[in-house]
């Protein structure tokens, strides 16, 4: 595995998948190419917390799953955001505006 | 759902998620695997290098399955191992709660055992409560007359249409002469269809065959498992045996199970009568009758009613006149001790409910000491939920260890029930069952309701913030009214108990202290063998007792010797309307009168003194006895037209008995110690039955001259055995059994509940003085005497005995309004409402709750203020 992705900050995979989710129904395997496909190979998630992370937002009702076929006609397990995870979605991306902004701004203003 | 469907779905579901996780990590591996190939590798490498990247596959799916574990199991799991961590943690403090709910929970299994087999169990045979007992009585008699003739019960058998059989049974005592010495045996002559009734077979052999209840068929008996074990010795070939009473020998055709339990326990030997033996008048039977399913009591009192009215009609002289009863034989076997029972189990759960309190005032105590944890666990994220589901568990894991030793209390009391009450009904069913241990467990769940709910709602009450930046050292305790309240609350309920105790108490005393009368002490009682078989001649039979109540007499340290047909003090509810033959019948006057047969010897034995006339002899026409009336009876009944000498008859045409008044002697509480004394007539015969009551009064210790009475009597009547040998003051003793077994056990409850409270105001103010030690220190330095230390927390811990006092008597006075009918019947001479009582009982709590606030409030005045500020 390349040693130089960087690993993602704690508490902001919940929200990448839910993100990755929310353009169509995908499979695991699918949201972890996606993710490293879109951050330009930068962000890489490793299986170990994909899974147990996409199973806890399917308990919690952000996700739900059903079992469909793939592109090449196999059986994969296709997830799906739900209502109560668009909201959920919504209140991160919030936040994460908001974080973000001020992480900037106190980078900016220590300068 | 039962545990084994849950456990077996718990797995399937398990396996149904194996699978599922599998495929889909699966999936993502066989999809990397096709895109290493598509990017040139071998297909083994691209799959090497797949799994590679992949990671730990069962490393994943553990984790996953810790995502989907049962979330409640887990807590439940975790909530367990962190109470016993607790436990382990303060187990003086674990103990006290422990033993506090044994006590506890142990009383009330207790008397829940008793009032599950004898109240609430049918009785022990099949389908029990089909069984009824069935009456008859003379309306316009006052005597209850309840045996049934054989030939009317063979009436109602084949007429009614809402019992599945009828039957009777009658019960006498009998010698079995087959050994070297006669053996007293108890026989039951019962009607045909006896086992049908019952619904019981023989644990060996066979029912009666139809031949053998016909008149003339062969004898044939069965017999009691005691009567095979002792007396043959557990003889396998026992059905090639015969009983042997005199001349009759019947063969054995049956051993009865030992587990039945035959409404008279000591029967040893069943004959069956033929069903038209006797008359319509012979008054023979206890009849009892198993209903068809489903016939309600009612359905059959309707039934036989009209049944009794259409043979009234066909023998109007015999059967006019009759009313039938019935009853389910549960209720006429418990109706006595029904109220005594729910008055302890009353007074066990108030117990039961001082105990959790006691506990609840524990928890609270030791609340603050384990604020710190809980908010520390707050602040990690447990909700408050999580946290008081953790508390309850801890309190239930004390409260089940509880009821578990509660148990063994438990098991332990159906012995002291049988030493206590011997007499007791159904007290040989009282055992340990599934229904107790479910009772037990019962009581733990409400135990951790009541005592960890209000602590557990509490201690996570607190905004924790507060909690975390406080430090306990400096916190200056809060007057803490609850837990105050939680004191007076239990000295409430223990004066509560303590009031009841005291009735039961003061009214058994004023019992022991009644002069009955007559003096039962030196007189000994025992029967001597006989049969009715011997009413066939009647002057050999009163020449026989006769006999031998004059060689009773002549036995040294004897002083005299009587018989009678019932004991003295012992109610016999023998009333009989009479009638004055001499002058006018004055039909508004009903004369209504106990009778009590007994022979001239009796008042002297007795020492009844004689007020007026002559004391009476023994009449050589049996058609007209000698008659003595009680002093209530002469002044009820007697004037200057009806006085001594005058003639009195028994007015039941079936029951012919005449007498001449010969004298009047001082009222005897014959009908029951507790009793007063009603009108009486004494029919002064020998030989009422062929069975009485030898009563001789002795010059020195009954006990001393048993030996002396079975050697003469064995001289006298070889054939016949002596028993039931006792003092006459024991057998009185032993009817007041039941208010012993519930003064007894009451006074037990009442003096844990008081040393409970006790030790609640103990732990509570014991407490406080620990919490404001510092503030006690303060006052000292600034110079307050260690008096008034003393005084201010004697005060504290008096003052809240009193108002739970006051508390109490309120309640005491109100319960014993409420409950007054039922007292007024356990309580002799005595009102539940009895104002001396209640002022003791006040006056001992108020004193014990002083001694126990004495030692904190002691150690409070001797702070050592210096050395508690330093602390600082």
């Amino acid at each position: 595995m390349p040693p130089d992705k960087s690993d993602l900050l704690q508490g902001t995979l919940d929200m990448l998948i839910l993100k990755i989710v929310a353009l169509g129904p995908i499979h695991g395997y699918g949201i972890s190419l996606r993710i490293r496909q879109i951050s330009k190979e930068v962000l890489y998630v490793r299986q170990g917390s994909l899974y147990p992370a996409l199973h806890r937002l399917e308990k919690r009702g952000w996700l739900s799953a059903d079992w469909g076929q793939s592109d090449n006609s196999r059986e994969a397990k296709f997830y799906q955001l739900s209502a109560k995870g668009r909201k959920q979605l919504a209140s991160e991306e919030l936040n994460w505006d908001r974080l973000a902004q001020a992480i900037t701004q106190i980078l900016r203003t220590a300068e | 759902m039962p545990l084994p469907d849950f456990l077996s779905r718990k797995r399937k579901q398990k396996r149904a998620l194996t699978s599922q996780l599998d495929s889909e990590l699966r999936f993502h591996i066989d999809e990397l695997t096709q895109a290493n190939i598509s990017a040139g590798m071998s297909t083994d490498e691209a799959r090497r290098q797949a799994t590679l990247e992949f990671g730990g596959r069962a490393q994943i799916r553990e984790e996953l399955y810790d995502v989907h574990r049962l979330p409640f199991l887990e807590t439940a799991f975790s909530n367990l191992k962190s109470a016993l961590r607790f436990i382990r943690k303060s187990p003086a403090f674990s103990a006290a709660v422990i033993l506090t709910l044994a006590l506890g929970i142990g009383a009330n299994s207790a008397v829940f055992s008793a009032i599950d087999a004898i109240l609430l169990r049918p009785l022990p045979y099949p389908d029990g409560d089909q069984i009824v007992k069935l009456e008859q009585s003379n309306p316009k008699i006052k005597s209850p007359q309840t045996f049934v003739a054989p030939l009317r019960v063979e009436d109602w058998n084949r007429l009614n249409s809402t019992f599945q059989a009828l039957t009777g049974y009658y019960t006498e005592d009998a010698s079995e002469t087959s050994g070297a010495l006669p053996e007293k045996i108890t026989e039951a002559l019962v009607a045909p269809r006896f086992l049908q009734v019952w619904g019981i077979y023989p644990a060996i052999g066979r029912d009666f065959s139809p031949a053998e209840s016909q008149p003339g068929g062969p004898p044939a008996v069965l017999i009691s498992d005691r009567l095979w074990r002792d007396h043959f010795h557990s003889d396998p070939h026992i059905l090639e045996k015969h009983v042997r009473m005199g001349t009759f020998s019947p063969a054995i055709v049956g051993v009865m199970p030992a587990s039945f339990l035959f409404p008279v326990r000591e029967v040893d030997v069943w004959y069956v009568i033929p069903a038209n033996a006797g008359n319509r008048s012979s008054t023979w039977y206890t009849v009892i009758g198993r209903l068809k399913p489903g016939v309600t009591i009612n359905q059959a009192r309707a039934n036989l009613a009209s049944i009794q009215s259409q043979l009234g009609k066909q023998y109007p002289l015999t059967d006019a006149d009759l009313a039938i009863g019935i009853d389910p034989l549960k209720e006429l076997t418990i109706a006595g001790v029904r109220n005594s029972l729910w008055i302890l189990f009353g007074s066990v759960s108030l117990l039961l409910i001082i105990a959790c309190t006691n506990i609840v005032a524990l928890l609270l105590a030791r609340d603050s000491q384990r604020r710190h944890e809980i908010a520390v666990r707050f602040s990690l994220g447990a909700s408050r939920s999580t946290l008081i589901g953790q508390l309850l568990t801890e309190s239930f894991v004390l409260a089940l260890a509880g009821a578990a030793l509660g148990l063994a209390v438990a098991a332990a009391a159906s012995r002291v029930f049988r030493a206590l009450a011997a007499d007791l009904p159904r007290v040989e069913e009282i055992h340990l069952n599934t229904s107790i241990v479910l009772y037990s467990l019962l009581c733990s769940v409400i135990a951790t309701l009541l005592c960890g709910l209000l602590p557990a709602i509490r201690s996570t009450r607190t905004n924790l913030s507060g909690s975390l930046a406080q430090s306990s050292r400096t916190q200056v305790s809060g007057r803490r009214p609850l837990q105050w309240l939680l004191v007076g609350v239990q000295v409430a309920l223990a004066v509560t108990l303590l009031a009841g105790a005291g009735l039961l108490l003061r009214s058994f005393q004023a019992l022991g202290r009644i002069s009955p009368g007559f003096d039962a002490s030196r007189v000994l009682s025992f029967h001597v063998s006989a049969s009715w078989a011997e009413t066939a001649d009647m002057k050999g039979l009163t020449q026989r007792i006769d006999r031998t109540i004059d060689a009773l007499a002549t036995i040294p340290g004897v002083e005299s010797s009587a018989i009678a047909a019932s004991l003295p003090g012992i109610p016999d509810h023998s009333q009989t309307e009479l009638k004055v033959l001499e002058g006018e019948v004055d039909p508004q006057h009903k004369i209504v009168a106990e009778s009590r047969f007994v022979s001239p010897g009796y008042f002297a034995t007795m020492r009844i003194p004689l007020l007026a006339g002559d004391l009476c002899r023994e009449s050589a026409d049996p058609g007209n006895l000698n008659i003595l009336v009680n002093r209530n009876f002469a002044d009820t009944f007697l004037s200057q037209s009806t006085s001594i000498g005058h003639h009195l008859q028994v007015s039941e045409k079936a029951f012919p008995l005449m007498g001449e008044i010969r004298g009047i002697v001082a009222d005897a509480r014959e009908n029951g110690i507790n009793r007063e004394p009603g009108p009486i007539v004494y029919w002064c015969t020998s030989s009422p039955v062929p069975d009485p009551f030898y009563l001789v009064r002795s010059s020195i210790a009954p006990t001393a001259v048993v030996g002396t009475i079975r050697e003469k009597l064995h001289e006298i009547e070889p054939s016949r055995s002596v028993f039931a040998i006792a003092p006459l003051q024991d057998q009185l003793d032993d009817t007041f059994a039941e208010d012993r077994l519930r003064t007894v056990l009451l006074t037990f409850f009442a003096l844990t509940a008081i040393s409970l409270a006790c030790v609640g105001l103990y732990g509570t103010l014991n407490y406080s003085v620990t919490l404001r030690r510092r503030e006690v220190a303060l006052r000292l330095a600034l110079g307050a005497s260690q008096k008034q230390v003393l005084k201010q927390f004697l005060l504290q811990g008096f003052g809240v005995a009193s108002a739970g006092c006051a508390a109490g008597a309120i309640l005491t006075v109100a319960f014993a309004i409420v409950f007054r009918h039922i007292l007024s019947n356990l309580l002799y001479s005595i009102s539940p409402t009895d104002v001396t009582t209640l002022s003791t009982v006040i006056a001992i709590v108020l004193t014990v709750a002083a001694a126990s606030s004495l030692i904190p409030a002691h150690r409070a005045s001797r702070t050592q203020p210096m050395r508690i500020l330093r602390e600082e």
